[in-house]
C-alpha cells in the first residue's frame, strides 16, 4: 500500500486497509463452512461492504476481527438458508415462522420428562473447531432455523448482544426473549441430535 | 408441577435462561440440585455450553490456517473497487 502507516487503532475507519488486514482470514472463515471459493470471495465481499453501511455504530465494541467475523458469520447463514430454501421449495412452509410457535410438548412427555433423552455429545468443548462435521452440521442447522428465532439466537449468541438491546431491537418483552432464545436453543438442539450422529444413549 | 420441584421440561428452561440473565438463589439452588441427580439434563447442560462456544467461536482448525489458503490479488483489487464506489456513494 503506498498511504503511510496509520495506527492499528484507525485502521477500523479506513475500508482500503480492510481488504488487506482481515481479507484473507475472513476468506479462509468463509471457506471452512461453504466450501466453494468463489462464493467465500462473495461472502468475504459483502461482509466488507456491510460492515462499511454499518461502520458508523462501530463504537470499539469489539476487536476489529471480531466484529468482521461476526458479521460473516451472519451472511455464511444467510447463504446457507437460501440454498436450504432453493433445495427445499417444497418444503418452505416447515421453514416459515409457523414452526417458530410450534409448541415445545414434543420435546417432553407429560410428566415433563425428556421425550428424546439428551445424549452424549461426542466432542470436546475446548476444542470444538477441529470438529469439522459438528460445525457443518450446526451452521446448516442455523440455516434452517425458523427466521425470527435465528435472528435472536444470532444477536444473543454471535453479536453477543444483551436480552435488554435484544428486546429493543425485535420490540419484545423480556420474558417474551428469553421463551424464544429458549426455543432456538430447543430446535438447534434437536436438529443437530437428528442430523449429527449420536453416540450414546 | 409442584412449586418447590422442577421437572426435566422446567429446568431445560431455566438452565436456557441461565445463559441470558442471573436467575434467582433459589432458582440456582433448585436446578443444581436436579442436576445431581439427572444425567440428562446435566447433559443438556453440556450441550448448551458446548452450542454456545460452538457459534461464538472465531478460530480456524489448524488445517484452515493454511497460510497458501489466500484471497488472489485480482479478488482483492475487486472488493477495494466495490468498498471505494460505496464509499464515494456515501
Amino acid at each position: 500500500m503506498s498511504k503511510k502507516r496509520v495506527g492499528a487503532k484507525h485502521q477500523i475507519d479506513d475500508p482500503e486497509h480492510w481488504v488487506d488486514q482481515y481479507g484473507d482470514y475472513l476468506y479462509r472463515f468463509a471457506l471452512s463452512r461453504v466450501k466453494d471459493p468463489s462464493t467465500a470471495e462473495d461472502l468475504v465481499q459483502e461482509t466488507l461492504l456491510a460492515a462499511l453501511s454499518a461502520r458508523n455504530n462501530f463504537q470499539g465494541r469489539s476487536a476489529g476481527r471480531t466484529w468482521f467475523i461476526a458479521i460473516l458469520k451472519h451472511k455464511i447463514v444467510d447463504h446457507i438458508r437460501k440454498r436450504v430454501r432453493e433445495q427445499a421449495s417444497d418444503k418452505v412452509e416447515s421453514l416459515s415462522d409457523a414452526t417458530e410457535n410450534e409448541s415445545l410438548d414434543s420435546h417432553f412427555q407429560d410428566n415433563g420428562a425428556w421425550q428424546i433423552r439428551p445424549s452424549k455429545w461426542a466432542i470436546n468443548p475446548m476444542k470444538i473447531y477441529e470438529q469439522k462435521e459438528f460445525m457443518d452440521v450446526l451452521y446448516s442447522c442455523l440455516g434452517e432455523l425458523p427466521e425470527r428465532l435465528a435472528k435472536a439466537f444470532m444477536m444473543r449468541e454471535i453479536d453477543g448482544l444483551s436480552t435488554v438491546e435484544i428486546c429493543k431491537v425485535l420490540n419484545i418483552s423480556a420474558t417474551n426473549s428469553w421463551v424464544m432464545l429458549y426455543r432456538a436453543r430447543m430446535w438447534l438442539r434437536r436438529c443437530l441430535e437428528n442430523k449429527w450422529i449420536r453416540t450414546e444413549e | 408441577m409442584q412449586h418447590w420441584m422442577f421437572n426435566c421440561r422446567d429446568i431445560s428452561q431455566k438452565v436456557s435462561e441461565s445463559m441470558d440473565r442471573s436467575l434467582p438463589l433459589h432458582h440456582r439452588m433448585l436446578i443444581t440440585v436436579h442436576l445431581l441427580m439427572c444425567q440428562y439434563c446435566n447433559r443438556f447442560k453440556q450441550q448448551m455450553k458446548s452450542l454456545r462456544n460452538a457459534v461464538r467461536l472465531n478460530d480456524l482448525p489448524q488445517d484452515e490456517t493454511d497460510p497458501t489458503l489466500s484471497l488472489s490479488k485480482e479478488t482483492r483489487n475487486r472488493i477495494k473497487q466495490s468498498l471505494k464506489s460505496r464509499l464515494s456513494q456515501d
